[in-house]
């Protein structure tokens, strides 16, 4: 047989195996229906379908998993819950009214309750289930698929990266503050939000959020609540605001820039003036610098020039970063106090 | 089921033999596996493979470059009426020198900003140039001035690639500055003229520009959107996240990046024929007309000298011909064999840039699909061919727009000159 080189890893992994099988031979932890089987039944043993009212292209279902033993239930928020007649479907296909405990704006989460005894449930994790390029299973019913006691639907793939949902920038209109996982099996679909994102092990990595599209690459986004930030939510920490920012005890900082204003507020931030005496003007910038970016945030053009302006600080020292011809120069300048 | 049944399985089962060889290797002669041991195997390569995948991309990361671009369009506006415009994130690069060059998708500059800055694995952020750019293969060539020590990753040799293999992609175009990784497998090591390889991990514009990575962190190639028949820029970024994803190797195209350094423009090829099928089987490809001013003119093809071979290439149908044609650019000089009466002759002819399509009010010739190449509908079984090339099947599970197809079936009688 031909030797491909990516022989070597699987080579490896095999004589890992080969030596280490004796150990495992008393207990074998993996499931005769292979790798992932056991992790799924589980998931999908704490998975619920729910059932409200749906708007326009809002889908009148969703998805849910179970948190207690006691019928509280996680989900996405959406006007489906809405619904006088709002009814979650258990793994064992039986039917319960529910009712919204509670929602959050800026994480998008509902909490909602059913009278029944659901034995099994997820334990939210403490540290996280899953890395970057770990399995992660997705258990949903999306497009609403599974029907009564039909167990939900299993999308696999792997955990790309966990990173903040800019909600200004990253997503149009959408109020989310924090942090999501990405990954690459495909959730961003009617139905599967509030389904669970699990590990192989079958421990909880987050809920499958809603769908929505990224400013960053006009795409639609597969992201998932992280479990940390679902905890955060049971404990009602979400409901102060989870970036806080700078107090305002300062007064408004002016750096004496003033840009060439052509193009409306697309166009990149070439200065067209300095006013003398200013912070500017001490630090050496110069008319035809173009500012790439402020305090580390990039300056894509003078829309966001002087939305990042308007935070400055007097006495704050700042990093400013500007184009002159062909160089990058960064240079550090303290805003003076705006009149 | 979902798409893990229609694919991964492919990995895993091509792993399978690999975890064979390795145990094959260790035991002096091949011991028969005892099946339940085998299966057990197969499940702990599967848990591992995030490990491999890891650790791949772990290679190639210290290559990657955030690049960012000034003014230029809107997000949104261009041209990229039903493609998926870019928006206004950052994007990925790949560094292919020690000195600077990088080499990104023509797709991140499609609302051409004026201004292009790259991030450095450093940190630091340096004013990038324009050089030239690939329109086929759908990369571009940035310098930045004064980098030195930049790390140049391995290539994946192209003779080394197999379908079902594990595949890797990395992109930064989420903003972060960690890179975002999707896996998958090689769907196909040949696609659009050879230029491209196939991959169902999932691409979309936060790859473009990045690398597809072996598990030994070797570059594929550049992850770029391409479609077969649409020629439009960024055709192919509508397939997004769809488990039909390009990535274009850098190996063996030496002529390219050296043309790109120079700041030229490659752009698809044109003979200015149009043709038909010959014999049964068919055979070469017979001319029906010639394009007044195109290369084949100039070379003194006429109507009904059969076309035999191309660079080499036997031509064995039409849709082959423009398929061999495909490989090429435009200013390629390639050798062409053909058959006048009883005498064949072989003569070098100059690729050139196709014409402008005629003007939209006259009944104009629609663009010839390129049916077996189009994964968006069902290929003709052609004799040869090896059906593990073929696309992945896996239907999209996110919901797709009612597909209007952008190019009706064209007349029998009217053969698109390629």
């Amino acid at each position: 047989m031909k030797l491909h080189p990516n022989n070597v890893i699987a080579a490896i992994g095999a004589l890992l195996c080969l030596v280490a099988a004796p150990l495992w031979a008393e207990e074998d932890p993996l499931s005769p229906d292979g790798a992932f089987a056991e992790a799924i039944q589980n998931a999908q043993r704490r998975t619920v379908k729910i059932y409200g009212a749906g708007i326009g292209r809002s889908p009148a279902y969703a998805s849910g998993i179970l948190v207690s033993s006691t019928g509280d239930v996680l989900t996405g928020n959406g006007v489906y819950l809405g619904a006088d007649n709002l009814r979650i479907t258990l793994p064992d296909g039986t039917t319960h009214p529910a009712t919204v405990v509670r929602r959050s704006q800026t994480l998008q989460v509902a909490h909602l309750k059913i009278e029944a005894n659901t034995p099994d449930f997820f334990e939210i994790p403490v540290k996280p289930a899953a890395g970057k390029g770990d399995w992660i299973l997705a258990v949903s019913n999306a497009f609403k698929v599974a029907d009564r006691a039909e167990p939900l639907s299993v999308n696999i793939g792997v955990l790309s990266l966990r990173t903040q949902l800019d909600a200004r920038r990253g997503v149009n209109d959408f109020p989310y503050e924090g942090d999501v996982y990405f990954y690459d099996a495909i959730t961003s679909n009617p139905g599967a939000a509030g389904g669970a994102v699990v590990s192989t092990e079958g421990k909880l990595v987050g809920m499958i959020g809603r769908v929505i599209e990224s400013k960053s690459t006009n795409t639609r986004l597969n992201y998932a609540v992280p479990a940390d930030t679902l905890t955060k939510f049971m404990s009602g920490e979400e409901t102060a605001p989870m970036v806080a920012e700078t107090p305002s005890t300062g007064a408004k900082g002016e750096l004496g820039i003033r840009l060439f204003n052509l193009g409306g507020r697309k166009s990149p931030a070439y200065i067209d003036r300095i006013l003398p005496g200013s912070a500017a003007a001490k630090a050496g910038l110069k008319t035809d610098d173009m500012v790439v970016s402020i305090g580390g945030e990039i300056v894509r053009n003078s829309g966001d020039f002087n939305r990042l302006t308007d935070t400055l600080k007097a006495g704050v020292e700042t990093t400013i970063e500007v184009k002159r011809k062909n160089d990058l120069l960064t240079i550090k300048l303290t805003p003076a106090e705006a009149k | 089921m979902n798409r893990f049944s229609v694919s991964r399985c492919g990995a895993f089962a091509a792993l399978a033999p690999w975890l064979m060889c390795g145990l094959a290797v260790l035991a002096d002669e091949p011991k028969p596996i005892d099946p339940a041991a085998e299966k057990k195997l197969l499940q702990r390569g599967t848990l591992l493979s995030p490990k491999a995948f890891r650790a791949a991309a772990k290679k190639v990361l210290p290559s990657l470059v955030t690049i960012e671009g000034f003014g230029g369009l809107a997000a949104g506006s261009g041209q990229t009426k039903g493609i998926h415009a870019p928006g206004e994130g950052p994007t990925t690069g790949l560094v292919i020198s020690s000195d600077g060059y990088i080499v990104t998708s023509t797709f991140n500059f499609i609302r051409k900003p004026p201004i292009i800055t790259v991030r450095l694995p450093s940190g630091e952020r340096k004013v990038a140039r324009m050089l030239g750019r690939d329109e086929t293969r759908r990369i571009c060539l940035l310098k930045v001035e004064g980098a030195n020590g930049l790390v140049v990753p391995e290539m994946a040799p192209r003779d080394e690639l197999a379908v079902g293999q594990w595949a890797v992609a990395l992109g930064i175009g989420y903003g972060d500055s960690e890179a975002a990784l999707t896996a998958g497998i090689i769907s196909a090591t040949s696609r659009i003229g050879t230029k491209a390889v196939q991959t169902d991990a999932n691409l979309s514009p936060a790859n473009y520009g990045g690398p597809l990575v072996d598990l030994d962190g070797r570059v594929i190639g550049i992850c770029v959107p391409l479609s077969p028949a649409g020629q439009q820029e960024g055709a192919g970024s509508e397939w997004y996240d769809s488990g039909i994803g390009f990535a274009v190797p850098l190996t063996g195209i030496d002529k390219v990046i050296a043309a790109m350094k120079e700041g030229k423009t490659l752009q698809k090829a044109f003979l200015g024929v149009q043709s038909k099928p010959t014999g049964t089987p068919p055979s070469g490809a017979s001319i029906v007309s010639v394009v007044p001013d195109s290369p084949a003119a100039k070379a003194g093809l006429v109507k009904d000298d059969k076309l035999l071979a191309l660079g080499g290439t036997e031509i064995m149908d039409v849709t082959h011909l423009s398929s061999v044609i495909a490989r090429y650019v435009a200013g390629d000089q390639v050798e062409l064999t053909y058959q006048r009466g009883e005498e064949k002759k072989t003569i070098t002819v100059e690729l050139a840039v196709a014409p402008p399509p005629p003007p939209p009010m006259k009944p104009m010739p629609v663009p010839m699909p390129m049916p077996p190449k189009d994964p968006e509908k069902k290929p003709e079984d052609k004799p040869g061919e090896n059906p593990a090339e073929k696309p992945a099947e896996r239907p999209s599970e996110k919901p797709t727009e009612p597909k209007k197809d952008p190019q009706p079936t064209p007349p029998e009688k009217t053969p698109q000159a390629i």
